[in-house]
């Protein structure tokens, strides 16, 4: 049977019309895309198309500026992609490539912030065995008290570690596993208060909101990285709740802390003036937070700075240091947060490691200025010498001074 | 009115039998006119792809997501693929079904049945020319296969990938099978298939003798259905491939090469099913030859079917031959679902 010529033209017509329709549908698929936004980062050189997306994201540092590092060096991801789950899909640690997994070929690329302690680029080295990382000091604490261990010398942290160079005689830590635990209690220990450190997720609640690894501290905002960190980015941590240690439980505190010296976790703890006045980074140095790159046993083993570090004691002046070279780390410092114009031949306060106070100065009259790294707030104080204080020279740990300079509650 | 150049390739006049659609389905015709998209695309494609293990990856991101109509030239190419398949074997069973391989066209059943083989090898290539983390096991694991063949099980594998790891230095081997290696003796054998196609008598309706209609269409009205049909399957095949993208994943960098999935491509899933039952030579290479040698034989060793039966669907003079292949699909079908399942 032969298709008759009429009806074959009409199927022929109706097939052909639908044909261009969808032909339109393919033109019209296409122009409704977004309209890809390039960028060739300096540093790499390899064109990638994030900012098609992401170009409202606010720069996420003067240091790391999008034209010259792009979004792939830190985030990884597929840089060509425009599907979001494709381009998504490589990405390092998720939304945070500082999480201490992925730190290493994130930050710690291209020897950025990792590398020879000489060149002082051993960050995620000192991250990564710093007592935040490992939390070593409290887990010996709790093997000791249950028996499991002799000693409070720290052999466990969250990930195993070493460090064959460390100053300070502990060269590993093993990887702490509670299930392998033998008292209900470090079991429980495990299951309810490994949220602290930096691998760790935070709890949930706003209040306490932080990231995982570098970004739990250095990234305060959304897409941000700064070294003015408020005390309000130590305290998701550091003033988020208690320990029953009679339960081995977290008790997350529920209230939004916002007077700073009622509102922390011990009620019983003291205070003098600048101690809830000023953000905690004011005074505590890299080495103490960060870590100096060697496996410390505890808190206490790292923590050094006093209130004698800033005022001295009634016998000697506070250390002090005329930056003479222009490649003082000083500098660097103070570069990367400027809240201080520091110039050479000005004169800072240094601590007892050497570290510097690279925003405080001596002033000509012999008393000191400080601005807050985070709060931009300018402060002057005077050294102890030459003042009525009848602190004994060998009692100089801040507790022998709050007994006298606790403000009262 | 002489005929056009793409008149002339058909004969003048066909029995009415043979141009019925409930009688070949279309496939053979279908199956030309995917190949001719797979031809055009590919060569569109060939303009942009990088075939070096560090770019082929992002070279198809770039032809996905920044060559003007780039992603749906892939797509188009990838849905003709995979319905090239489906209508191959669409064609062999009609082919089964009806009794079509009869002598004289024993031999274009060989021939046809190569073709077939070559669409599956082309496809797999094809897919492994992502270079993206979802290749590489099916690519080790298809390679491997290779070596468990005795002797020249070396010898198969070199040939397909050319030494060294099969996920770093497979990716040039597999672009030359795919461009020449493979697409050239289709070209080859196509051309053959259908010469001999029109050789042996036209498609299969019982000799003149015997047959019931002796209606005759023009080559004309032929051409009209034949352009009609590549309307209707271009239009299922660009809207295929505007909703349906072709797969992708991220590319394979150093230390991520296993990162994908651990599933071989759709037409592979019933052989890797198998593979889970034992010895990979058995299961992976001798059984599935033996499949292939079984259907290869039934022109030559199963009873044959009768003359008046030729163009018939499911005539009684070959139903061992049509059980064998109706079975041989039911299995492979299963298989399939199963380890798509797991």
């Amino acid at each position: 049977m032969q298709t008759k010529p009429t009806t074959f033209h009409f199927l022929l017509f109706i097939v052909s019309g639908l044909l261009l329709a969808t032909l339109s549908l393919v033109w019209w698929n296409s122009s409704r895309q977004p309209q890809p936004i390039e960028l060739i980062p300096t540093l790499t050189g390899e064109t990638e198309y994030c900012l098609t997306c992401h170009a409202d994201l606010p720069e996420i540092s003067a240091s790391h500026p999008v034209e010259t590092f792009g979004c792939v060096s830190c985030h990884g991801g597929e840089r060509l992609a425009l599907n979001a789950d494709l381009a998504h899909s490589t990405m390092r640690g998720g939304g945070n490539p500082s999480a201490l997994s992925v730190v290493e070929t994130s930050c710690g690329g291209s020897n950025c912030h990792s590398g020879s302690e000489a060149d002082d680029r051993h960050h995620i080295q000192r991250v990564t065995t710093s007592v935040q990382s490992t939390y070593a000091g409290a887990i010996s604490n709790i093997l000791f008290t249950f028996g499991a261990q002799p000693d409070l010398t720290a052999r466990f942290g969250i990930a195993a570690i070493t460090d064959e160079n460390s100053k300070t005689g502990i060269t590993a830590l093993q990887a702490f596993d509670p299930l392998n635990a033998n008292h209900p209690s470090v079991q429980k220990f495990g299951e309810e208060c490994l949220t602290c450190h930096l691998h760790a997720e935070p709890r949930e609640g706003e209040a306490f909101a932080r990231e995982t690894g570098c970004a739990a501290c250095h990234t305060t905002g959304e897409h941000n990285l700064t070294t003015a960190i408020p005390y309000t980015q130590c305290n998701a941590c550091h003033n988020r709740g208690n320990y029953d240690l009679r339960t081995m439980t977290f008790v997350e505190r529920t209230d939004h802390p916002t007077q700073r010296i009622d509102d922390y976790y011990q009620p019983i703890a003291q205070f003098t003036q600048c101690e809830y006045t000023l953000d905690c980074v004011d005074c505590h140095t890299r080495s103490e937070v960060m870590g100096d790159g060697d496996i410390h046993n505890d808190q206490a083993s790292i923590e050094y700075v006093q209130c004698k570090t800033c005022h001295g004691a009634l016998e000697e002046l506070p250390l002090t240091k005329t930056l003479t070279d222009p490649n003082d780390i000083a500098f660097t410092l103070a570069f990367l947060n400027p809240v201080v114009d520091l110039k050479l031949g000005d004169t800072i306060l240094i601590t007892e490691k050497g570290e510097p106070l690279w925003n405080t100065k001596v002033l000509p009259d012999g008393t000191y200025e400080m601005i807050g790294k985070a709060t931009k707030q300018y402060f002057t104080f005077k050294p102890v010498m030459g003042t009525a204080c009848e602190q004994k020279p060998d009692e100089q740990e801040s507790h022998y001074c709050h007994e006298c300079h606790a403000v009262e509650k | 009115m002489r005929p056009s150049f793409f008149h002339h390739l058909h004969p003048p006049t066909i029995p009415t039998e043979q141009a019925r659609w409930r009688h070949t389905l279309g496939a053979g015709g279908t199956a030309v006119f995917l190949m001719l998209i797979l031809g055009m695309t590919g060569i569109l494609e060939m303009f942009y792809y990088i075939p070096t293990p560090e770019e082929a990856a992002l070279s198809v991101q770039t032809i996905t997501y920044h060559v003007p109509f780039g992603g749906f030239i892939r797509n188009l190419h990838y849905w003709s693929a995979q319905l090239l398949l489906i209508v191959s074997a669409v064609h062999l069973l009609r082919v089964v079904f009806t009794a079509a391989y009869k002598s004289p066209r024993r031999f274009n059943y060989l021939l046809g049945l190569a073709l077939f083989i070559l669409a599956i090898l082309l496809d797999f290539t094809g897919y492994i020319l992502r270079w993206d983390v979802d290749i590489c096991y099916p690519l080790l694991t298809g390679t491997n296969l290779l070596k468990t063949v005795p002797f020249i099980g070396d010898f198969l594998h070199r040939l397909a990938i050319g030494g060294g790891e099969a996920c770093t230095n497979g990716l040039l081997r597999m672009y030359v099978w795919h461009i020449f290696g493979l697409t050239l003796p289709v070209i080859i054998l196509g051309i053959w298939h259908a010469f001999r196609v029109r050789r042996d008598g036209g498609i299969a309706v019982p000799p003149p003798q015997v047959r019931t209609d002796n209606a005759r269409i023009s080559r004309n009205e032929l051409v009209r259905r034949e352009v009609l049909a590549m309307f209707i399957v271009g239009i299922a095949l660009i809207l295929l491939s505007i909703f349906v993208p072709a797969p992708i994943a991220a590319a394979m960098t150093e230390g991520t090469t296993l990162a994908g999935e651990a599933k071989a491509p759709w037409f592979f899933l019933w052989v890797q099913e198998m593979l889970k039952w034992g010895d990979p030579f058995i299961f992976g290479i001798l059984l599935p030859l033996g499949i292939l040698a079984l259907i290869a034989l039934i022109p030559y060793i199963f009873p044959k079917p009768a003359d008046s039966d030729i163009g018939k669907w499911f005539p009684k003079s070959n139903r061992l031959a049509q059980i064998t292949i109706g079975l041989v699909s039911f299995i492979v079908i299963l298989l399939t679902l199963l380890a798509n399942a797991n």
